[in-house]
This record gives structure tokens, sequence and C-alpha cells, in this order.
């Protein structure tokens, strides 16, 4: 058996592991609704998984450089080979994807066991089969060798976040926020799909190697290509939470938090990036494509992290810093420096993850979200030191991973000569490396109610989950440091960005201890002096509202015409025929008197024209 | 006399008894017209039955008349019980098939 | 002027004159009365055609049992105390319109067909050859024609016993 089919083999058990425990889950009843039991499926399917996964890494030697990472098979035939086929496609980043995605749900399932304890037991089983079909589904995703596979998964993977948002679904604002998830994504898959059936249109495959063949040889038509790219991006802005379908992301805070710090930090909402970045090759085709990724992700970085600066609540802070890394990353690809952004995706994937759950040991103790109501944790080391680790790599201080991959990513823009989008993510770093530490001030170190509370119990799962991914973190940091320390200085990026990156780190913080901890700076005079930005950050600049417009209004008004056309034109049709039939079966029916005489009438009447026929045909 | 004399008459006949029937009010008097209709067929039969020579015209005059005389009966007979019942023979009244 | 036309025209008169009373006349009686008058009509124009057998039955049959049988009906079907019958008719004048376009088209008919004036000559006993035939390949029609007589007069019957 030839390695490739091995690899091909691995990935297939890694993707039917969770998928088994889905089924199990979905289809036995007395299964499900004991929660010790879904857990146990799912977490034991999950460490297979993320031992598969492991094991795909380690097995799988380097391929020959022509040679196809898929494996697939015959999925709709078609005449002159197959129209569309399924399978796995192993190579670099799949591999990585896989493991980063098994990882972190392993955590962040043995984390809610502990998290949702007073869960009603039937509801976790429930619970647990959604988490098995959302890695599946993200393994999918990021395992498919053909465009057509991977928007399949891409639905699904769809369909689990909105299940997983709403899990509490007699909250109506968790059921809002899942329609409304489920909704923005949609307008951005529209456009995908759009984009894949014209591709498929242009090029005749689905394939990822098959393409990318056709597109180095030059051999896909120049014309559409442009259009074709921007309809496929769509569909990562909508995933992605890119200006402006970024407005999903900030609700979806409704879920669960390991539901956040799994979907909406570390895999799905990192599905976009992952595209954009998978189909790199067809997007080199198109500078002016890649050029708006570049801008929109700049933008949108910034743009979230204005938002974050005024947010009380820590999950929606850690919304909006997600969103904000999300467009550093599409950045970079749009930079042509993919690997940049893919680095940062893995990172980020990992310390967002940790800054997620760790959030959720402090709304679990406080049993709030607001962060101007929590406190007083200076004393409990066990409880801040993941945290404050989780952010200062999210800030970008060495040697933790953050700094190296916004370093890498900040010098493939400033090499790309998009100087102005340089200048917001420069900017957004420093507002980074701000807001979350005012977060973590006001959270963690405020004098205030927690010093009155005796030590806080924090069930030992969650923490021990918080700090495996810290010792993650801090491992990858490490092993990324060696690297950079032992190749000299990586690329052609120039020699002053890792001071300037720092600085901005450290003014960011700098600024926020003044502000939150020494009270140095007084924060309402600030918001008042940018009182205009301030205003309109906190009111989202209205983007929300003309989503709201328009979807209410267009389809309000769409909804009133089809209501009218039915009832006046399709109704009215009907009701006047069905009216006429009776008006004149009312006038017919006078013709039946009952007097026999009229009868006679009658037939002497056909006795005449029986007449008048017969002399017709005598003429 | 011509046939045709005979024919026409029997024409005028039949006729005039369909008019009766067309316009009489009381039940009797529709029946009066249907046997001045008959006995205008009668005659057509019978001058048939003398121009061509045939004996069949005549025979089944026979008939006609046998068969005229047993509807006369059965038909008044009905009459008779429709009065017993509704107390009126006036062909207004008598609509029950109204639709 | 032969006899027969005469004696055609005659009849004819009678006849119609008769018919017009029958569906006229207010009264029903009299309207009956009218009727009789007309079948014996037509009973001469059945000598006139040289059917005396035909004659013969008509006057028997028509002018004495259907008349009786309709006198007793109108016995039965009137108050004996209270008004008259009222006899008078409804739309005349769509009925007179009806009864003569049919007539009207009846005599197109006729207009258009060859005219027969020669006739065959009588020959042998009317009489005897319709009792020949009614005895001999008519018998069944005979036979039939009594069925149909009895079935009538049970019917009759059935239709005008008392409710008991």
């Amino acid at each position: 058996m030839s390695l490739r089919v091995g690899s091909a083999m691995v990935a297939l058990l890694v993707l039917a592991l969770p998928f088994a425990a889905f089924l199990l889950l979905a289809l036995v009843r007395p299964l499900r609704r004991s929660a010790v039991g879904a857990a146990v499926t799912s977490i034991t399917a999950m460490v297979a998984a993320v031992a598969s996964a492991f094991w795909l890494s380690w097995r799988a030697a380097p391929r020959a450089l022509l040679q196809s990472p898929s494996t697939t098979w015959t999925w709709i035939p078609a005449d002159g080979g197959p129209m569309a086929t399924v399978g796995v496609m192993v190579d670099e980043k799949s591999m990585a994807m896989c493991m980063l995605v098994t990882f972190v749900s392993l955590m962040v399932q043995l984390y809610s066991w502990a998290y949702l304890h007073d869960e009603p037991r039937t509801s976790l089983g429930r619970y647990y089969a959604y988490h098995s079909l959302f890695a599946f589904s993200m393994l999918g995703l990021v395992l498919a060798p053909t465009f057509i596979q991977m928007f399949v998964f891409w639905e699904l993977v769809g369909l689990c976040s909105y299940l997983l948002i709403g899990y509490w679904y007699d909250r109506p604002s968790a059921a809002r926020a899942a329609v409304k998830a489920f909704w923005i994504t949609k307008l951005g898959d529209l456009g995908f799909v759009a984009g894949i059936v014209m591709l498929w249109v242009a090029a005749g495959t689905f394939d990822f190697w098959d393409l990318f063949r056709l597109a180095n040889a030059g051999a896909l038509p120049r014309d559409g290509m442009p259009l074709i790219m921007f309809l496929i991006y769509l569909g990562a802005v909508g995933k992605s939470a890119q200006f402006p379908l970024h407005v999903w992301l900030p609700d979806a805070m409704e879920g669960p938090t390991p539901v956040s710090a799994l979907i909406h930090a570390a895999t799905m909402v990192t599905a976009g990036v992952f595209l954009v970045t998978r189909a790199f090759p067809l997007f080199l085709l198109v500078p002016d494509v890649l050029t708006l990724i570049a801008w929109v992700g700049a933008f949108t970085a910034l743009l979230a992290a204005s938002m974050a600066c005024v947010e009380n609540d820590i999950k929606r802070v850690l919304a909006y810093s997600t969103v904000s890394q999300l467009g550093y990353m599409m950045a970079a690809a749009g930079a042509e420096s993919p690997s940049a952004g893919f680095n940062h995706l893995l990172a980020h994937g990992v310390f967002k993850a940790l800054l997620f759950l760790g959030a959720g040991v402090v709304i679990h103790i406080f049993h709030t979200n607001d962060v101007f109501r929590m406190g007083g944790l200076r004393t409990q080391p066990l409880v801040w030191v993941p945290f404050v680790l989780a952010t200062l790599a999210l800030a970008g201080v060495p040697p933790l991973p953050g700094f190296f991959t916004k370093e890498a990513i900040l010098g493939g823009v400033l090499e790309a000569h998009l100087t102005l989008p340089f200048a917001m993510l420069a900017l957004t770093a420093f507002l980074t490396a701000f807001y979350m530490f005012r977060v973590v001030f006001l959270t963690f170190f405020r004098p205030g109610l927690g010093d009155s509370h005796a030590h806080h119990h924090v069930p030992a799962l969650m923490s021990l989950v918080c700090w495996t991914l810290t010792v993650f973190t801090i491992a990858s940091g490490v092993a990324m440091a060696r690297q950079v320390l032992r190749s000299g200085h990586h690329g052609d990026a120039p020699a002053w960005l890792p001071a300037f990156s720092l600085a901005l780190a450290g003014g960011g913080i700098l600024l926020a201890w003044l502000m939150y901890q020494r009270q140095a700076l007084d924060p309402a005079r600030l918001s008042a002096a940018l009182a205009p930005l301030d205003w309109a950050a906190r009111r989202r600049y209205g983007i929300d509202a003309v989503f709201v417009g328009l979807y209410r209004g267009a389809l309000l008004a769409f909804a009133r015409l089809v209501g009218w056309l039915d009832r006046y034109v399709v109704d009215g049709v009907l009701n006047v025929l069905s009216a006429w039939t009776l008006r004149a079966g009312d006038r017919a029916r006078r013709l039946q008197s009952g007097q026999p005489q009229d009868y006679v009438y009658g037939v002497a009447f056909g006795v005449l024209l029986l007449f008048v026929l017969a002399q017709w045909r005598l003429r | 006399m011509p046939l045709g004399a005979y024919l026409t008459l029997a024409a005028a006949v039949f006729a005039i008894g369909l008019f009766g029937v067309l316009t009489r009010r009381n039940a009797v008097g529709i029946l009066l017209g249907i046997e001045l209709m008959l006995n205008a067929v009668n005659i057509n039969l019978v001058a048939f039955a003398r121009f061509w020579g045939d004996l069949g015209g005549i025979l089944f005059t026979l008939f006609t008349i046998a068969i005229t005389v047993a509807e006369v009966a059965v038909g008044l007979a009905i009459v008779i019980v429709i009065f017993r019942v509704r107390r009126t023979v006036e062909a207004d009244h008598l609509d029950l098939l109204r639709g | 002027m032969t006899l027969e036309t005469v004696a055609f025209a005659g009849v004819a008169v009678v006849l119609l004159v008769s018919s017009l009373g029958v569906v006229l006349t207010p009264n029903l009686f009299h309207s009956v009365l009218w009727l009789a008058a007309a079948l014996v009509a037509t009973g001469g124009v059945f000598l006139l055609l040289a059917a005396p057998f035909l004659f013969g039955v008509q006057l028997l049959l028509y002018a004495g049992g259907v008349v009786t049988i309709v006198v007793f009906a109108i016995m039965l079907t009137e108050r004996l105390v209270g008004r008259t019958i009222r006899q008078a008719s409804r739309y005349l004048v769509n009925g007179a319109v009806l009864s003569a376009a049919v007539f009207v088209g009846i005599v197109g008919f006729l207009v258009q067909a060859p005219a027969v004036t020669g006739r065959p000559e009588v020959t042998g006993d009317l009489t005897m050859a319709v009792g020949r035939a009614l005895v001999g390949p008519f018998a069944l029609v005979l036979e039939l024609l009594a069925v149909l007589l009895v079935v009538a007069l049970l019917g009759a019957l059935y239709f005008a016993r008392s409710e008991s």
C-alpha cells in the first residue's frame, strides 16, 4: 500500500471518528439522554481523532512535487470523467488544521463538562452530539480536495454554528443570534456557490489540484476570473466576519462560552481564511482582488478594534478581537503572504481559545459578563495567569507566538507596498494591546469584589484545560523563537519591524495600565475628547441597523407584494371564476321552472330546430 | 282530394293540439290537447295507408288508438291522485321538478 | 266540384272548428264536448279515406270511451261547491307563435314533396283484411297490446285506490 493511500486512510479515520460519535449520539437515544454517556462517547472519539491527526502528521512522508495530495472517489458521474468527486486532500495545510481542530475541540469538550455542569442532563447529550457533528464538518472542510466538497462541509459547519449558538433555544436573544449568524453567512455563501459554479463552467472541474495545474499553465480564461474569485471571496467574507458581514460574530456570543471558544475563535471563523489560503494559486491570478482582500482585512481589523475599546461585556470584547485578528489574517493573504496569515491562524486558534475559556472561568466565578462587575483576583494566580499569558500572546509580546506571527504579517503587508493598510494594522496592534489589557486590569486586578470573597472554587477540569493550553502556547512561542534565531532574520522585512511591533504592544499596555490600574488618565475624559468616534463605536457604526433595515424592509416588502398577488391575482382569478360559475348556474337554473308546459316548449323548439336543419340539408 | 290536403289538415289539427298543450292551465285540459295531437297522427297514418295501398297504416292506427286509450286512463288516474294529494290540478302549481 | 271535395271541405271545417273549441273554451266541460265533436269529425275523415272499420273504432273508443273517462276525471277533480275551475290560459301568444311555427315547418316539407293525386283502387273488404292481419302476421302485436291494456288497467286501479 503506497504511502499516499495510507495517509488518505488515516485522514478518513480522523474524519470518521467524530462522525461515528455523532451518529451514535443521534441514533441511540438512551446514550444521548445520559449526559455521562454522551460526553464519554464524544470525548473518546475526539481523543482518538487527536491521536490520529498527530499520527497523520508524523507518518506523512514528503511527496513528489507533481504528485497530487488528493485521493478521490467518484461522486457525480458524467461522460468523460466524473463531474464531482469526494475524497481527502492531505498536505501541510490540512494536516496542521486537523491537529488544530481536533486538539481545540477536545479541550473545549473537556472544559464544557465542568462549565455546563448545571445543565439538565438530557440537554448535554444534544450539546455533545452537536460538538461531534461540528468536529466532523470542520475536518471535512479542511480535508476537502474539491470546491464542491468544501462547500458542502462549509454549509454543514454553518448549520452546526446555528445549532450551537442557539443551544439555549428558549432564550429569545440566543435564538435571534443564531438566525442572524445563519442569515448573514448565507449572504456570503450565495457568492461562494455562484463563484464555484462559474469556475466550473470556465474550467470544467472542481478539483483543487487540477485547478492549480490549469492556473499555473495559464489555461484558465482571464476575463471572468476577477468576478469569480471575488464571489468566492464573498464566502470568506461571510464566514470570517469581514466588513460588512461581521455583524453576526458579536451576537454569536449568546452561545455557551466553550462554543464561542471553539467555533468563533479557533475553527469555524477561520474557514474563510483557510479558503483563501487553500485557493491562493487561483487568487494569484487576480491581483486586484487580492488588494481588495488586504484593504478590507485591514479595515475590518481597525473597525473591530475600535468597537472593542468601548465594550463592557468580556465575551463581546473577545469577539471583536477575533474579528480584528481575522482581518489581520486576510490582510496577510491579500498581501501575498498567505503562510504568514496561516501561521497566525494556527497560533491565534490556540491562544484565542484559551482567552475564551479563561473568560469562562471568571464568568463562572462572578456569574456575569460585565467587566465592571469583576475584579480583585490578584491573589489567585491560578485563575489569572493563563488569561494574562494569552493576552500577552494576543498583544504580541515575545517570546509568545502572537509576536512572531503578527510581525510576519506586518512585514508581508509592508513588502507588498500597501502603506495605508499597514498603518491601519499598526494602529490596530496598538489598540489590541490596549483594550485587551483594559479587560485584564478591570477583570482581575481591580481592587473590588473578589477580595472580600474567600478563595473562589474553580472546577479542576476547567483549570486543567486552561493550563494545558497555556503550556501549548508557551511551547509554540518558544519553538517559533528558536526557529527565528536559528534562521536569522526571515524574509525581506525591514530591520526596524520587530522593534516597532514591540513598541506598539508596549504602548498599548502602558496606556491601559495608566487608565485602568493607576487611574492616572481618566477614561471618561478620553472618551469625551474622542466623542464622535466614541459615540459611533458604541452604536457599532450603525451597520447592524442597516442590515436589519435591509432584511426587514426588503423581505417584508417582498412578502407584502407576494401576499397581494396571492390574494388579488391568484385567489382573485379563482374567486371571479367561481362567482361567474355560480351566477351562470343561478341563471341557468331558471330554465328548470318545474312547469311541465315549459318543458314542452323546449321539446317543440327542438323539433323546430330539427325542421330547420332538415330544410337546410334538403336545399 | 290530393294527399297533401289530408296531410295539411292533420298538420293543422296537430298544431292546434300543441297550442292547447302549451297554453292550458288545467292538467286535464293539457291531456285534451294531447288527444288532438294523437288524432292528427292517426289521420296522417290513414291517409298514407289509402294513398299507398298499404294496410300497415290502418293497423298502426288501430294500435295507436289502443295505446292512447291506455295512456289516457293512466294519465287521468295520476291526475286524480295529484288532486287528492295537493288539492289542485293547475299545472302552474305542479312544479316539484323546479331546479 | 265533386262530392268528395265538398264532403272533405265540410268535415275539415267541422274538425278544425271543434279543435279550436277544445283549446280555446274557458270551461273545461265545454272543452270536452268540443273534443267529442272533433273526434267524430276525425271519424268522418276516416270514412272519406275508405276506412269504415276505423270510423267505427274511433266512435267506440275515442268518442265513447275516452270522452267518458275525461268527463269522470273532470268531475273528480273539481270542487263541487265553490268556484268554477279557472281555465284561463297562460302565455297565449307564445303558444300561438310556436304552434304556428310548427305548422309552417310541417307544411314546408309537404310543399316540397311531389304531389300525389292518384290512388289505387279500393279492393276487398278492409275489415276482413284487418282481421286476417291481426290474427296472422300481427298476432304478436295484438297480444302485446292486450298485455299493455291489462297493465294500464292495473296501474289505473292502483292509482285510484283509496288510502286505507
